[in-house]
């Protein structure tokens, strides 16, 4: 009988299935918490409040269950829990630690009130006099529905009925019944406007194009799921939040490709990803959604999780196949493309996790639905995630064009100084100066102006407390020891730019280093690859828009005190009752003579700055003098 | 044991399920060391005739990435956040603060009793927590993140490990908390 069913039809079985599970779980029998378990509520402690909650529902026979979800984007109140009521109300809590999991459990479990200073707001239904969520100022910059987070906080991540019954595989299972054509579903993207979210911002459904004309059986379908950009866990929310969401973009993607088999190259920093996505790839398997003959059509696609090791390159495409295809993952140059050579010589196609992501919410509505939001040049909605000097570190979903000095104000503005820096995609993005916030909007278009890039969603938040060289050199560093050393442009310009880098903050800048900063910059942009030919950029910033701070760093003066060569840490007050302290904490012994007579020993001190930390009052920084020629050079 | 005097069909049998050309040397490598901690010049041979590879381009392939190590790790490694968020809170002093404490002059080293080690780690999105390190034990695969250090606290909990002190210990030491059962590990 059950030949006779067609894909939908196969997919109306198990949706009603679904529909009564997540029925149950939305509104369950006796009052539930769930555990926000994603990589950051995990670090937060996720796991210990989980114990204690389990421990003492055991002990008390309690009337309560335990499961979870993915957090909401609020990481700064990690660990997040949520109650849901059996009326279907869901209440969002945090941060829950192991000392509040008593009066949790009794606001779950009938003392309503227990834990009201915990309560951030309401996931769904009405309680009391609680705000929605979606009320919340960190997040009244998204749109009113959520589109790619569409799922967080409304479903279990680790079950597939529950993304099924919100919709999922619908728009899959409605493609391969053939209601849709191939190049029905390419066309849809290109008219909703969707491109490449890995940085590049190619159409997607064009590079869907290539792979599908290419020739030969046997095409790969692959997934970019490096996200090597420190700062930056876009993907990773999605794949830690709704991993079907991007199967079953990948899914159409197969069918939109003619690709029976396909990849995910996740980063090895990643492993709750890569569980949750090896998690997904099971179930959808054994639902008859991945594999062989899906949903009963006799199309096969099978797809595997290849774990990276901790190499950036592999998040260039070229660099990734190499890597998939038991190689150094080296970068090479293009020609050929994925789409002529790619995963083990075979066509391929590489696409982001969220490029993919889009898919089957783009195919569930249509294009028109998709422009809602975003602008003219960028349509739709990314994924942010926003950190560095703010006191609300996390993620939200946004429109493209949506403006950056707002997403500062609900990220409760700049920490600890001002605004000194902007930092958009990762170590090949750029510098922004802070003072041009107003004019900059969430969309590649408005970085242009100051020679940046919007990047892969990553955006960190820099105050004027530490230096502009003090990141250049961090970045710096970064790509240099990333270079795969193919070509000596880029690997030897990167050592000589941060060995020049180091010795300016190390207090021996020269006339020469900012002409022979250009010249590498020139040089280096004739690498082969994109990591070689970006990797000069944000020096170049420093010069283009920190050129006072470039300039004075050079001279010996760093007002920001951060530069090792440029500060002292000498002993301020001989009396003060810590000094002991900080002596005592000295990691090289550097606080030397006797009680009365202390000194820093200016060979030994490693500016690590413990002693300033346990003894405020006692020791100090202080600019050394500046060099010689600063009077003659400015 | 070091790796070097078990019998290489140990090796073999962890890897029977891969196959040449199928993109599966990652995957191999990771294994085995996940098993062992390290790979080893026969294991790399051993991994060399599974997959159809010489040794040469096994080790080629795997001397490419951070994460594997040709030697033993060391008891505990502290993997140190080089991000940028953690970088504008003195991660850079934290770093230098703990290589100081452990006798070590650059990253990637361990002590000479093996006992603690420091490694380069990558921000995971977690910058909520910065700075922060991940404390790992190969032994029993453990991967502790530890979150809003200071260089004090690092020099502390530096200090309780290379004096052979624990994990959970060293965090007490770190934070100046008294022994307690809690396991959150952030200051
Ligand atoms: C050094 C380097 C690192 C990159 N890292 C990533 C990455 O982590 N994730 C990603 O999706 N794209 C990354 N890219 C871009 C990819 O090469 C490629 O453009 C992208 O995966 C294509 O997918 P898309 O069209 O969906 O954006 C990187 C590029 C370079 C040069
Ligand atoms: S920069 Fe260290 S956790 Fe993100």
């Amino acid at each position: 009988m059950a030949e006779t069913l067609n894909a939908l039809e196969r997919y109306e079985a198990l949706r009603l299935d679904a529909d009564a599970v997540y029925e149950a779980w939305r509104m369950p029998d006796r009052p539930r918490i769930d555990i926000a378990m994603d990589t950051s509520s995990l670090a937060n402690g996720a796991q210990d409040t989980g114990r204690a909650l389990a421990g003492l529902i055991a002990s008390s026979n309690a009337n309560v269950d335990l499961g979870q979800v993915h957090g909401y984007g609020m990481q700064w109140l990690h660990p997040t829990v949520q109650v849901t009521f059996p009326d279907g109300a869901t209440v969002l809590y945090g941060p829950v630690r192991v000392e509040d999991a008593p009066r949790l459990l009794d606001e779950a479990n009938g003392i309503w009130g227990a834990a009201a200073d915990l309560r951030i707001g309401m996931i769904a239904g009405e309680r009391d006099d609680i705000p929605s969520i979606r009320d919340h100022e960190f997040f009244s910059l998204e749109p009113r529905e959520r589109r790619l987070t569409r799922n967080l906080g409304l479903i279990d991540p680790d079950n597939l009925q529950h993304y099924i019954a919100r919709d999922g595989y619908r728009a899959a299972a409605r493609m391969m019944g053939r209601h849709q054509s191939e190049e029905a579903v390419r066309n849809v993207l290109n008219e909703a406007g969707l491109t490449g979210r890995g940085g590049a911002n190619f159409p997607t459904g064009v590079k869907w194009n290539f792979l599908f004309g290419a020739p030969g059986e046997v095409h790969y379908l692959v997934c970019n799921a490096d996200e090597g950009d420190p700062g930056a866990w876009v993907n990773r929310v999605v794949m830690e939040g709704d991993p079907h969401l991007l199967l079953e973009g990948m899914l159409i993607g197969a069918f939109a490709t003619k690709s029976r088999e396909g990849f995910i190259y996740l980063r090895d920093e990643y492993p709750f990803s890569i569980q949750r996505m090896e998690h997904a790839i099971r179930e959808a398997e054994a639902a008859g959604l991945l594999g062989d003959d899906i949903l009963g059509t006799g199309v096969s696609f099978h797809l595997r999780v290849i774990r990276g090791a901790g190499s950036y390159v592999c998040g260039d495409e070229t660099g990734l196949l190499s890597s998939i295809s038991d190689d150094r993952g080296m970068p090479r140059v293009k020609p050929p493309f994925p789409a002529a050579v790619g995963a083990l010589g075979k066509p391929s196609n590489v696409n982001n996790v969220e490029s993919y992501a889009n898919v089957p919410l783009i195919l569930m509505h249509n294009a028109e639905w998709y422009r809602e939001f975003g602008t003219e040049r960028q349509s739709g909605t990314k994924i942010f995630s926003f950190s560095g000097d703010i006191p609300r570190v996390g993620f939200m979903e946004l429109g493209f064009g949506a403006s950056l000095a707002r997403v500062l104000d609900v990220c409760g503005g700049v920490q600890g100084g001002q605004l000194k820096a902007i930092q958009p995609g990762g170590p090949l993005g750029s510098l922004v100066p802070g003072h041009v916030i107003e004019d900059l909007v969430l969309e590649p278009a408005s970085f242009a102006p100051y020679d940046a890039i919007l990047g892969g969603g990553g955006i960190v938040f820099c105050n004027d407390q530490t230096s502009v060289m003090v990141l250049v050199e961090m970045f710096s560093e970064f790509v240099e020891v990333e270079s795969c050393g193919r070509c000596t442009t880029c690997h030897g310009g990167n050592q000589r730019k941060t060995e020049i880098v180091r010795r300016i903050i190390d207090g021996d800048g020269r006339r020469e280093d900012e002409p022979n900063l250009h010249f590498i910059d020139r040089t280096i942009q004739f690498s082969n690859c994109a990591h070689g030919q970006l990797s000069p950029k944000i020096m170049r910033n420093i010069l283009q828009h920190f050129h006072d701070d470039y300039e004075r760093a050079v001279l010996g003066v760093d007002h920001t005190l951060t530069a090792k060569g440029l500060y002292e840490v000498v002993v301020a007050n001989q009396r003060d009752p810590q000094l002991p302290a900080a002596v005592d904490i000295c990691p090289t012994g550097a606080i030397q003579g006797e009680e009365g007579r202390r000194k820093v020993l200016a060979d030994l001190c490693i500016r690590c700055g413990a002693c300033l930390e346990v003894a405020p009052n006692a020791m100090a920084k202080q600019p050394k003098t500046a060099r010689p020629g600063i009077l003659a050079l400015t | 044991m070091p790796l070097e005097t078990e019998s290489k069909a140990r090796v073999r049998a962890l890897i029977s399920e891969f196959r040449p050309e199928n993109g599966d040397l990652l995957a191999t490598l990771h294994k085995v060391q996940h098993e062992f901690g390290y790979l080893s010049r026969e294991a790399m041979e051993v991994i060399g005739e599974q997959l159809d590879l010489f040794p040469a381009h096994v080790y080629g392939a795997a001397s490419f990435y951070e994460e594997f190590r040709f030697e033993p790790p060391a008891h505990t490694n502290i993997r140190w956040c080089s991000g940028p968020a953690c970088r504008l809170r003195n991660s850079n002093g934290i770093r230098d603060a703990m290589l100081a404490t452990l006798g070590l002059d650059e990253i990637h080293e361990q002590t000479e009793d093996g006992r603690v080690g420091v490694i380069n780690g990558q921000c995971n999105g977690c910058c909520e927590l910065a700075p922060m390190v991940w404390l790992e034990q190969h032994e029993t695969h453990t991967v502790r993140p530890v979150g809003n250090l200071t260089a004090a606290s690092a020099i502390r909990m530096a200090r309780a490990l290379r004096d052979g002190t624990e994990i959970e210990g060293a965090l007490d030491a770190a934070f100046e908390r008294t022994p307690s059962g809690s396991g959150v590990s952030n200051g």
